[in-house]
């Protein structure tokens, strides 16, 4: 770069002294290179950041147009072809009339409410004294909460499924799904993180003023903290929306699957039927994709914001 | 600490407490006490005391599984190293960029089982990979993937690295964006080009992001289920070839009914994944003594 540079100068008519017209003249070719150089260069990164989009979207995208073909488009062809030749809707009323992927929708719908609404309320509360209050047991409580988090959760299935059989007798219905998610010790790191950012000096200013810590939790601090909130929110719902294992385990009626386990029995449903499956995938994948969008912002902040150095 | 005993601490406590208590804490330590015992789930479990790990030290298909879980942790180098490389690539001030970053981020909340299908469909026999190879003359014939033993755990880690990218990028360009733009500059006056400014600034500047995603990724490898189930059509592969330490345990619980052998396997896990997390504590203790 630099070579270049003296090498330029030393080029005759441009260095000093060759008069003002063709120095602004040099000076607007100059600017002009540059702004092409740095045009070629963004082409460059244009074209590697679009070859990534592509094999990033490619999978979902040829679920889609393979749902939308009719039994006279080849799904594998020599040469491959793409765009179905014959569209039809078809494959969706197929799947739709064999299996309840609507009810799937509304099970996956209230599991992830129910554990979103109480892991923001569970983890907001608890993080609360064990980032602003001393007590006796503080350490004790806060090592061992820390301590499940690098517990794999499969290892807790087989009790847990003993659990819900013989204790809680909730084997195969929604609430099996639904109990055992409402806390995660991970939110409620999170929000100590972010209750531990918020000044003594606000908190002992409303104490002092006779405020009870419950009305200073929910008054105070709770408005503060709301976008760690959010953050905690929908990292849950999408956790939840997806979680497979051990939903898979509880849920075999079929009217009472969730999404992801609905997804895996259409496979066994229509095993090689892949227009049908390309369908059902595309139906659940959409709705959650069009969530994303909506909260892409908060959702990249708090996963940005989850891991400060 | 003279103070008088006050209640609020503990009820502001109380529901995740009790939550947790029941279901992580309580379930750890049965599982350890059936890990002693044999236990089909419908009869009580009978103690065996060390049976069930003395049989584990001779079982093939554990040895097997083990293996494919430690190979799986391949994913983790390699997804850092691409995760950085994407970052700095999206770190770049372009029009639309923001566009891309979604896009990259879409396999990462469409969950796995809506992705391993559509993998699963790829690299059938009959699916798109074969297409285009014999399309441009690659090969002759279709390759079976996924009834080829050696090419299961490959293609899963590659789905696993594919999903994977776009969230741990996202990670990694904040951490970018937190880097002062005067190290960069420094940098570049010390004569320090594109490649090697990002060697001596982004890297040590990244380092508690690396670390994270270390943790993260790894434990995510040894833990690995819904891709090998799905990719492998329930069966675990062809010889056992995806069968990994979490889908071994699954199997001998929930299809074999061998509650109490799947336990041992699960205690196993446990065992590993705190030696992990003991070196990951050793490192962020470097990180804090380095500041």
């Amino acid at each position: 770069m630099s070579g270049l540079d003296v090498a330029r100068r030393d080029l005759p008519g441009v260095g000093p002294g060759a008069g003002p017209e063709a120095e602004a003249l040099a000076s607007r070719a100059r600017r002009a290179r540059r702004r092409r150089r740095r045009l070629a260069g963004n082409a460059a990164w244009y074209a590697i950041l679009t070859a990534f989009a592509i094999v990033t979207v490619f999978p979902f995208l040829w679920m889609l147009l393979s749902s939308l073909k009719g039994p006279l488009d080849p799904i594998a062809s020599v040469p491959p072809q793409l765009i179905p030749g014959h569209p039809t809707l078809d494959n969706y009323t197929r799947v739709l009339a064999s299996l309840p992927i609507v009810t799937f929708f509304q099970n996956s719908i209230v599991v992830a409410i129910f554990v979103t609404g109480f892991n923001v309320l569970v983890s907001t509360m608890a993080a609360y004294p064990l980032a602003k209050m001393r007590f006796r047991g503080r350490e004790a409580i806060f090592y061992l909460l820390l301590a499940t988090l690098i517990v794999p959760a499969q290892l807790t299935y087989i009790p847990s499924f003993i659990l819900a059989v013989n204790f809680f007798h909730y084997y195969d219905t929604l609430p099996a799904v639904i109990l055992p998610g409402l806390a995660s010790a991970f939110n409620i790191f999170l929000m100590r993180q972010a209750f531990r950012g918020v000044p003594n000096d606000l908190i002992d200013a409303a104490r002092v003023d006779g405020a009870g810590e419950w009305r200073v939790w929910w008054q105070i601090l709770v408005p503060i903290v709301r976008p760690s909130m959010a953050a905690v929110a929908i990292f849950t719902f999408v956790t939840s929306w997806n979680d497979f294992l051990w939903p898979s385990l509880m849920l075999h009626t079929r009217t009472g699957m969730t999404l992801p386990v609905g997804l895996a029995a259409l496979q066994g449903f229509f095993s090689s039927d892949f227009r049908a499956i390309a369908a059902g995938v595309t139906m659940t994948v959409v709705p959650i994709l069009l969530f994303f969008i909506v909260v892409q912002r908060w959702f990249v902040r708090g996963l940005a914001g989850a891991v400060k150095g | 600490m003279t103070r008088r005993f006050r209640a609020t601490p503990y009820l502001f406590l109380l529901p995740a407490v009790a939550l947790i208590g029941v279901f992580v804490v309580y379930p750890i330590i049965a599982v350890v006490y059936y890990s002693f015992t044999d236990y089909d789930i419908v009869r009580p479990p009978v103690w065996v005391g060390l049976d069930n790990y003395v049989q584990l030290f001779g079982d093939k298909t554990f040895w097997l599984a083990l293996t494919h879980s430690f190979i799986y942790l391949i994913v983790t180098p390699i997804l850092i190293i691409l995760s950085i490389a994407l970052a700095i690539v999206v770190n770049r001030k372009l029009r639309g960029i923001h566009i891309y970053r979604a896009l990259y981020f879409v396999p990462a909340v469409s969950g796995s089982i809506a992705i391993g299908l559509s993998w699963r469909f790829l690299f059938d026999r009959t699916g798109f990979i074969n297409s285009v190879l014999q399309s441009l003359g690659i090969i002759h014939d279709p390759i079976q993937w996924l009834s080829t033993p050696s090419l299961v755990l490959p293609i899963a880690m590659l789905l696993t690295i594919w999903a994977g990218i776009g969230y741990y990028s996202v990670i990694f360009l904040a951490g970018l964006q937190n880097i002062p733009e005067e190290l960069y500059d420094a940098a570049v006056i010390d004569g320090c080009n594109d490649l090697q400014k990002h060697w001596h600034v982004s890297l040590p500047g990244l380092r508690p992001q690396i670390v994270f995603v270390g943790v993260i990724s790894s434990l995510a490898a040894l833990k690995v289920f819904d891709e090998i189930y799905v990719l492998t059509g329930t069966t675990g592969g062809v010889l056992d070839s995806g069968v990994t330490m979490v889908f071994y345990l699954w199997r001998q619980a929930f299809r074999l009914e061998h509650a109490g052998y799947a336990a041992a396997i699960a205690i196993t896990l446990l065992a590993i994944t705190l030696v992990f997390s003991m070196v990951n504590v050793r490192l962020l203790e470097r990180q804090e003594a380095d500041r």
